[in-house]
């Protein structure tokens, strides 16, 4: 009998890239419904778009680079990119603003850096950056959260498909109208204008923890980013240390004046923090490698959020956080290698 | 006849002061945001490239060559100097957008590096040729990058073609259909535009090339 | 009076699937007699030993037919009486890959008996090491190191002998059998190694996935008494078995890179190897078999079986109901650390402790091979403590200075990292290769350098000579220019005085 020859170890790997990326994409249905829940079905078609949008861009790179285009494709990676940018832009949104997000995360952030494990900066990221710097407008205004006993103008699913496709609105709908800016926008101006933070928190867009709707979907994104922990798909260091740092900055400064200051609970669940601490800041392509690096970034990413959400020119600051500290990975990488087995002395 | 050729060639491609040194690339990242605002950076360093040139090559023989680098610092500051006067008082607008980058036109090393390889070893001529084709050379990627940074980041072309051609022509720029992603006009745009300009370049002339060939170039200036 | 706390931590390491009650729940069967033995002059470790019988000679059980070519190796017994068939060229599975190697070959007969022997007594020390040595008795762990030298090894002091019955390899059962039925013959193999290495302590070593193991050994240290045997029971966790792991997880010392687990006043020997020593020292029995886990799910009754060494591995799988279905891999030693053979045509060996049939392929296909994705899951499982990801991408970039730093040399091939990474990048065999380069890229910069010197010393030479050369020309000409010029003066002084004369 003949037998081939293979080298060692002679197992089935534990686990794949296809198989992560599934898990992620799991771990985004409880925040998702959630925001269904309070932000209507606009979040399922920019999710759409922009899926479709990362597909046919990575397939497009994929050719012009001559790489086998079937693999990387089925890998996932450009869906979950494309979910995480359909996450971070509002959803009430034109069809372009997500296609530009996902198709300029994939080409620029992804592809121009060398493919799916080359790229420096979290490609999601890149993508959002690119679209809050270009169309701030569009960017930043949300619509509220649909609730009845809020008091304002509600949006259906068809006039938000409407407004997707056309850019205009049913008549009887008035985009000034049924649109605001985000609760952390809100403090970050009325702060400005000498508004105290007990006066803005009054507002229908805010609850007892954060803005309103926001903290649910904040808590129910911690239930997934738990459920990658305990499927070993992401280590606790990012996370952890990201949302300590957060607290940790956001109780000093609010201990010393919370009139001006945002409560630490506002901090952790409002915006993308959660989101940030669990799935975006863990992308392991841009992250640090080691356990220990991986405190530090994280931690770094925390108080650089905390730094721009309160003394930056943009109100969540978590976006830029990321890229900054992907630049700063080789350093930290290079100053947290382990001793190696038996070369101390 | 042919060494015309060469030089007008170099300077526009070849030898492309900005797709090739990747010299002068601070004005040309901070000035692009529109076509109009790269072509009168653009005119600017031509005009002050060919006079630098002339001059410095009329004076190549008495040059003593241990301070030869500080008179071509007076010569050329002083032409900036004027030029920025000029345009103060004749395009007061223009002056206002382009602002400091005129004075910095004299740190622009495409002109020093023209003044101390070309203008201080030629003829006025050929100095003056070769002064104009990389100014040229240089406009053209000015122009290139700004109207491609218009187009993206504002949707239009030529806006504020009034400040160079006066006031009649105030309404003749072109206005596309869209409002632009604004990003093409900050900084990271710059950047974006140029490496994509870059890679453009690369199509035809890989960078290895290049660095051939300046490795032969440093032998030869060597050996 | 324990100076150390029995278990300290683990670095690294990853929780495997256990296969171990494929083959563990059967008795070890000690009835297998080969047709035929083909049993191998070389040694891992040392020069080949000289064939000491003829052709046609008929030989006992037990009976040296192998003398050591030096001081430091071990000789080779016939593990079955019979008659010498052949000496010849063989291929036999030789630390990681199959080579040749003389072979005697024995067609064995019914005859049992071994050769007679009576338990060996000793003059003194050294005549201990070389009676060990000439008992062929090696360590039976997989690297096959003759035992006596590994006993020798000189240090100021050895504080611990750590009887390694870890046995972290997923498929591998045969000291875990060991321990379960002679418990009591490893016991007293372990306190005659303490004996000759002078050590206070023997611990014994077992992960706590073997009850029963644990349970025969407990019971036998109380049996026997002795207070200086402690047995430890360490997580489940590969590769704890490592000699240097071992160290690391039981004192908390590392073993310096380059040096032995005794500077650190240890030392590791494994139970199969300390019953093989009681034998000798009970018995007077050489090492002619070993346990062998016969398993994987390509053979009918897999289990462990007392083979003798030689024993051809077809012969081996046809005792354990031959082939079940098609096979698809034929694996020596553990599947994270063993190698693929091609045929079964080999015999065994005193390293090869295991013997896998799988039925399915575990090479990934090359489109399930993506990029690596930097997800670091590779590092914290690396009980050396490497960066597998900074490896391969130095390796990749053919940047073997970068290697050296990161530590190429010190990784033991042990697969953590290859089955952890979700990107299925053969990390191992990758690494295996870039050892490979890298020492022949040392090979050849020591050999350029040496060139570049003499190349040096050369145009130092040539230069020297070439400058006296141009000085000889230079004065030459010197001396023709100033010649010439003297003529020439002279020639116009003579025109300009026919001038003169003219006019
Ligand atoms: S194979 Fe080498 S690099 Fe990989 S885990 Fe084992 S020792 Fe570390
Ligand atoms: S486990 Fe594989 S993919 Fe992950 S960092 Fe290591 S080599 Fe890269």
């Amino acid at each position: 009998m003949n037998f081939p020859i293979n080298s060692s170890p002679h197992v089935l790997p534990i686990t794949s890239v296809p198989i992560i990326m599934r898990h992620v994409l799991y771990a985004l249905i409880p925040s998702t419904i959630v925001y269904v829940w309070y932000f209507g079905f606009g979040i399922f078609i920019n999710m759409l778009i922009a899926s479709i949008a990362a597909l046919i861009s990575e397939a497009i790179m994929l050719r012009i680079r001559n790489r086998p285009i079937k693999p990387s494709l089925a890998d996932g990676s450009a869906i979950v990119t494309a979910i995480l940018i359909a996450f971070s832009i509002p959803p009430l949104a034109p069809w372009w603003l997500p296609v530009l997000g996902a198709s300029s995360a994939i080409v620029l952030a992804k592809h121009l850096y060398g493919g799916i494990g080359a790229n420096i900066f979290n490609p999601a990221m890149v993508g959002y950056a690119i679209l809050l710097l270009s169309f701030p407008v569009q960017m930043t205004h949300w619509i509220p959260p649909q609730i009845e006993n809020l008091g304002f103008q509600n949006i259906d699913l068809w006039s938000t498909v409407l407004y997707s496709v056309t850019g205009s609105l049913p008549s009887n709908l008035n985009l000034d109208a049924i649109t605001q800016a985000t609760p952390l926008d809100i403090v970050k101006g009325g702060l400005k204008n000498g508004i105290s933070i007990n006066e803005l928190r009054s507002g229908p867009l805010f609850s007892q923890l954060g803005g309103y709707g926001w903290e649910w979907i904040n808590i129910f994104t911690a239930f997934g980013g738990v459920y990658l922990l305990y499927k070993g798909i992401i280590r606790w260091h990012i996370p952890v240390s990201l949302l300590t740092s957060i607290t940790i900055f956001a109780a000093l400064f609010y201990l010393y004046d919370p009139n001006q200051n945002l409560s630490p609970s506002f901090h952790l669940l409002s915006g993308a923090t959660v989101l940030g601490a669990f799935f975006i800041a863990t992308d392991p392509v841009s992250a640090a490698a080691t356990n220990q690096g991986r405190l530090i970034y994280g931690a770094s990413i925390g108080a650089l959020t905390y730094a721009i959400r309160t003394w930056g020119g943009y109100p969540d600051g978590l976006a830029f956080a990321v890229l900054l500290m992907n630049l700063m990975v080789p350093l930290i990488d290079r100053f947290t290698t382990p001793k190696i087995y038996g070369q101390q002395q | 006849m042919s060494d015309i050729k060469t030089l007008i060639v170099d300077g526009l491609w070849t030898k492309n002061p900005a797709l090739i040194q990747l010299l002068g690339i601070c004005p040309l990242l901070a000035i692009t945001t529109t076509l109009v605002n790269g072509l009168a950076l653009g005119i600017a360093t031509t005009v002050v490239l060919i006079c630098t040139n002339s001059i410095v090559s009329l004076i190549r023989h008495t040059l003593l060559p241990s301070v030869r680098i500080l008179i071509f610092v007076m010569i050329i500051s002083s032409l900036v100097t004027t030029i920025d006067l000029l345009t103060n008082a004749f395009f007061h607008e223009l002056h206002g957008v382009l602002g400091l980058f005129i004075p910095l036109i004299i740190t622009n090393c495409t002109i020093l590096a023209q003044a101390e390889s070309v203008a201080s070893r030629n003829s006025i001529g050929k100095s003056i040729i070769s002064g104009g084709s990389a100014g040229l050379g240089f406009t053209a990627v000015l122009l290139v990058l700004g109207g491609f940074r218009e187009i993206i980041g504002r949707g239009s072309l030529f806006s504020g073609i009034d400040m160079i051609l006066g006031d009649s022509a105030t309404d003749s720029f072109i206005k596309f259909p869209f409002d632009g992603a604004l990003v093409a006009i900050l900084p990271p745009g710059a950047f974006f535009g140029l490496a994509i300009l870059i890679a453009l370049r690369n199509l035809f002339i890989p960078t290895a090339t290049i660095e051939q060939r300046l490795e032969t170039n440093i032998s030869e200036s060597h050996g | 009076m324990l100076k150390y706390p029995l278990f300290q931590s683990f670095y690294g390491g990853v929780h495997l699937e256990s296969h171990k009650n494929t083959s563990n729940h059967k008795q070890i069967a000690r009835d297998f007699l080969p047709s035929r033995l083909i049993i191998p002059m070389n040694q891992q470790f040392g020069s080949d030993a000289i064939p000491s019988v003829k052709v046609g000679q008929l030989i006992q059980k037990g009976e040296v037919i192998g003398k050591p070519a030096e001081k430091n190796t071990t000789a080779v017994h016939a593990s079955c009486s019979g008659r010498v068939g052949a000496i010849e060229k063989h291929p036999v599975p030789t630390a990681g890959k199959v080579s040749t190697s003389t072979c005697v070959i024995i067609e064995t007969n019914d005859e049992n008996n071994i050769a007679a022997q009576k338990p060996p007594l000793f003059k003194n020390h050294l005549d201990k090491l070389t009676a060990i040595n000439h008992a062929g008795i090696v360590g039976l762990g997989g690297a096959a190191f003759p035992t006596a030298e590994k006993l020798n090894r000189k240090s100021s002091h050895c504080e611990m002998l750590i009887l390694n019955g870890a046995e972290c390899e997923p498929y591998i059962s045969c000291d875990d059998l060991l321990m379960q039925e002679h418990a009591t013959e490893v016991l007293r193999g372990a306190l005659a190694m303490m004996e000759i290495v002078g050590a206070e302590l023997t611990v014994v070593v077992i992960e706590k996935d073997k009850p029963k193991a644990i349970e025969a050994i407990s019971n036998a240290i109380e049996t026997i008494g002795s207070k200086c045997i402690r047995l430890t029971d360490i997580p489940t966790m590969y590769p704890t078995g490592g000699e240097r792991q071992l160290v690391e997880a039981l004192t908390g010392k590392e073993v310096p890179s380059g040096k032995y687990p005794i500077d650190v006043g240890c030392i590791c020997q494994n139970v199969g190897t300390a019953y093989a020593l009681d034998c000798f020292f009970q018995l007077g029995e050489p090492l002619i078999n070993r346990i062998v886990t016969v398993t994987g799910q390509g053979v009918k009754n897999p289990q462990n079986v007392a083979v003798p060494i030689g024993a051809p591995i077809v012969e081996l799988i046809k005792f354990c109901g031959g082939y079940d279905g098609e096979v698809s891999q034929l694996i020596l030693g553990g599947n994270m650390m063993g190698y693929t053979v091609d045929t079964d045509q080999l015999p065994v060996t005193k390293s090869t402790n295991c013997i896998i049939t799988t039925k399915k392929a575990t090479t990934p296909k090359p489109f399930e091979i993506w990029p690596c994705i930097r997800c670091g899951e590779c590092i914290p499982v690396c009980p050396v403590r490497l960066l597998p990801q900074q490896i391969l991408k130095a390796y990749e970039n053919k940047n073997f200075e970068e290697l050296g730093k990161l530590g190429l040399s010190e990784c033991i091939e042990c697969g953590c990292c290859d089955v952890v990474c979700p990107s299925h990048i053969p990390l191992v065999e990758n690494f295996r290769k870039a050892k490979h380069l890298r020492m022949q890229e040392i090979k050849s910069s020591e050999l350029s350098n040496a060139a570049q010197k003499r190349y040096e010393l050369k145009t130092q030479r040539l230069s020297s000579q070439h400058a006296n050369t141009e000085k000889l020309h230079a004065d030459l000409k010197e001396s023709i220019k100033e010649s010439s010029k003297n003529d020439m003066i002279k020639a116009a002084v003579e025109r300009s005085k026919k001038r003169r004369d003219k006019k």
